[in-house]
């Protein structure tokens, strides 16, 4: 970070831009707190194709419990910043916030990572051959970008491209959509020669499953909500609502006008939330009200930021009877993985 | 820090303020009724936009040599013609011509916003009036323009009413028809006294020194008609080559205004004239006798050279990208400094040179990409956005 920009860069995320460069991952948790989710999965470390986690769902309870408690703060006569700045001098110190943060709102680990273990399982049913890298998963670095870091991006950039070629990585199946777009698009962008062949998770999906396996155990109607990098910079929308649609049982409804690359955003985008963490909330409230108007019982969706957002929308509207779930439990449900 | 603590806190009020949300939410959805029905009506208008595109591109790269032609066209017509580098030397010559103790309408414009134009002239001692009805209003309560089409975007009836009363004396009910009724018996006899009228533009041509002024209420034909003198303050970026580019523009520009059609469109390229006594040519008949156009650059050529960034000088000014920002949705214009939202934030950064404002409105832009869907020249505003990011957080600008 250049001295000049000092105070014009949100410190929120100066937090976790740190967090990726000193850490390698978001939250800024130690090595080997990500990979847990896959434990007695015995997924290959060396494989040609691998499933690319990312830090948004490996991380997603010490997010969540992150952002719980900086809306809390910026409700309150305090503000965000100056707990930002707090949290940033501590990490200097060495105190492990993210840990801190598990254990204030400590809450079962496991369930939080069931998309993860529900999108490996579903391509191991469709008979997808891949590895993880876990431990050794880099971040992608994308917040950097967002931010405006593009020379720690870019570095960034190239040690992990260097990691994925050690391994042997030749094609990536990935789930996160931030990550996806930045593997898929801003990495030829900025690394010579750059080769690897980059698909999100519902694209694979879609080509290898057969009509009539799916059925999920009861009728119900599910909304869709299209996550911005995934609808409007990655262009995939039609796939997660053609899965959908091959689902037996499942009714897809959909807003009228606020869908696919017309979809409003959840509030959370681009590290937004840690820097507007209350108006933020405000607009997954908003988000949430134009999903539930079309009747659904489950929200689907293909993010963990979004995820995050439309769980905090429907518990500030009280709307207990709904649920957020990502596009891979609906998959592993109606497969009955 | 202090703007941006100063600016979160604007924009948390706004987004606690339960009227501007009602008004907005009321606006945003007969946009997108409007616009929809405008673009089913006039399918053409998605390929024209298109078209429109590429002359922008090539219009952007040559604005000075535009500019050049232009004031020679507007010369040939009779007209005066000036170019200002910088925003006071705008000022300094629109001063110049108006002097003081003038009585001066105005049409609503946004580089006159950008530059101040009616506190300058109120400050060298002239009564200004703005005319555009939710300009007036905005004017009367001494707040900031909320949209770059609909100023008073975030004013629910009920106050305009209110507002009204207070000026007039009259108890007015929160009726639509009779808040217009009143504006126009207000400000009727203005247009016929004043001695000085001034407008924007929404394209000129660089081939004949044409003005295009798009309207609907009738206030910019009257603005620009009736007093003896119009003054036109144009941002460079208006140039384009031909009318018949200009057709073009004017027409994408109304169409995602969501306008089938407006209900005037004024093309000015001189001042008023006759040949009707002998043929002989004589300035100023029932129009005014002088024409004055004000091309300002303050920036825009440099702007123009920045690969990325250039392309908010491609904006038609529509509004569109404004009704689907998420964060506009709750806080209007407070998300803004004389431009709004996430484009607002290119112009606070490479026109106004305000980089504090600049820093905090990039942050607040979720780079969601809405705004690039309606964009009817696909301007890329997450794109833009980031770069500004970048170019902060590397120190390529930086508040001196």
């Amino acid at each position: 970070m250049n001295k000049k920009s000092e105070g014009l860069i949100p410190t929120g995320l100066v937090y976790l831009a740190d967090n990726i460069t000193s850490k390698h991952n978001i939250l800024g948790a130690p090595k080997g707190e990500g990979a847990k989710w896959a434990k007695g999965l015995n997924l290959p470390q060396e494989a040609e194709t691998i499933f690319f986690a990312g830090c948004g769902y490996q991380y997603i309870s010490g997010l969540e419990s992150l952002m719980s408690l900086v809306r809390g703060l910026d409700k309150s006569v305090v503000g965000t910043n100056l707990p930002m700045s707090i949290a940033s001098y501590q990490k200097k110190l060495g105190v492990d916030l993210a840990g801190m943060y598990r254990k204030m709102f400590a809450k079962g680990g496991e369930s939080d990572a069931q998309p993860l273990r529900d999108a490996v399982s579903v391509l191991s049913h469709l008979g997808v051959k891949f590895g993880y890298l876990a431990d050794d998963e880099p971040c992608c670095g994308g917040l950097l970008y967002y931010t405006g870091f593009e020379k720690e991006f870019v570095e960034n950039a190239g040690e992990m491209y260097k990691k994925l070629k050690s391994f042997g990585v030749k094609r990536i199946i990935s789930i996160v959509p931030v990550c996806t777009y930045t593997l898929h698009d801003l990495f030829p962008d900025c690394i010579e020669g750059y080769d690897l062949e980059v698909r999100h998770w519902s694209q694979v999906v879609l080509e290898n499953i057969k009509s009539g396996e799916l059925r999920f155990p009861e009728g119900v109607k599910v909304t869709y909500h299209d996550p911005c990098q995934l609808a409007r910079y990655l262009g995939v929308i039609e796939e997660p609502r053609q899965i959908l649609r091959a689902i037996k049982g499942i009714e897809l409804v959909e807003p009228e006008w606020t869908k696919g690359e017309w979809a409003t955003c959840c509030g959370g985008g681009g590290g937004f939330e840690v820097v507007f963490p209350e108006l933020s909330q405000m607009l997954a409230v908003n988000r949430v009200k134009e999903l539930l108007e079309t009747g659904a019982q489950i929200i689907v969706t293909q993010c963990p930021g979004c995820i995050i957002q439309l769980k905090d929308g429907l518990k500030q509207l009280k709307a207990d009877g709904v649920k957020v779930l990502d596009l891979a439990q609906i998959v592993a449900m109606a497969m009955g993985v | 820090m202090s703007v941006f603590t100063d600016y979160k806190k604007e924009i948390m009020d706004a987004a606690h303020n339960e009227r501007i949300r009602i008004a907005l939410s009321r606006a945003i959805k007969n946009y997108r009724a409007h616009t929809n029905n405008a673009l089913r009506k006039f399918p053409h208008t998605i390929k024209m936009a298109e078209e429109v595109r590429q002359i922008k591109e090539k219009a952007i790269g040559e604005m000075e040599e535009l500019a050049q032609q232009a004031c020679e066209a507007i010369e040939e017509n009779k007209g005066k013609a000036y170019i200002a580098k910088t925003a006071d030397d705008a000022l300094g010559i629109i001063g110049e011509l108006v002097g003081t103790g003038k009585l001066i309408v105005k049409g609503k414009s946004m580089t006159g916003e950008e530059i101040e134009l009616r506190e300058h002239l109120e400050e060298l001692g002239n009564e200004v009036y703005e005319t555009d009805l939710g300009e007036f209003i905005i004017q009367q309560l001494k707040e900031r323009p909320m949209h770059i089409l609909s100023p008073s975007v975030h004013v629910p009836k009920e106050d305009v009413a209110r507002l009204f009363s207070k000026i007039t004396g009259e108890e007015l009910p929160p009726d639509i028809e009779t808040l217009a009724a009143t504006a126009r018996k207000l400000l009727r006899d203005k247009f016929f006294q004043a001695d000085f009228g001034i407008s924007g533009a929404n394209v000129v041509t660089a081939d004949t020194g044409t003005l295009f002024l798009i309207e609907n209420e009738g206030n910019v034909r009257l603005a620009t008609g009736a007093p003896p003198v119009h003054i036109a303050l144009v941002g460079m970026e208006k140039l384009v080559p031909t009318l018949n580019d200009a057709y073009k523009v004017a027409e994408v520009t109304w169409r995602y205004a969501n306008y089938t059609v407006p209900q005037y469109v004024s093309l000015v390229s001189g001042p008023s004239k006759t040949g009707d006594i002998e043929r002989v040519i004589t300035y100023g008949v029932h129009g005014p006798r002088e024409f004055h156009v004000i091309f300002m650059d303050a920036g825009r050529t440099d702007l123009a050279k920045h690969p990325i960034l250039r392309q908010a000088l491609y904006c038609l000014r529509c509004g569109g990208c404004l009704y689907e920002c998420p964060v506009f949705a709750v806080t209007a214009g407070h998300f803004g400094d004389k431009y709004f939202a996430g484009i607002g934030a290119v112009w606070a950064a490479m026109i106004s040179q305000n980089i504090e404002k600049a820093a905090s409105m990039a942050y607040t832009c979720l780079t969601c990409g809405r705004c690039k869907i309606r964009c009817p020249v696909k301007i890329d505003i997450p794109e833009m956005v980031i770069e500004l990011r970048r170019l902060i957080a590397e120190g390529e600008i930086n508040p001196q």
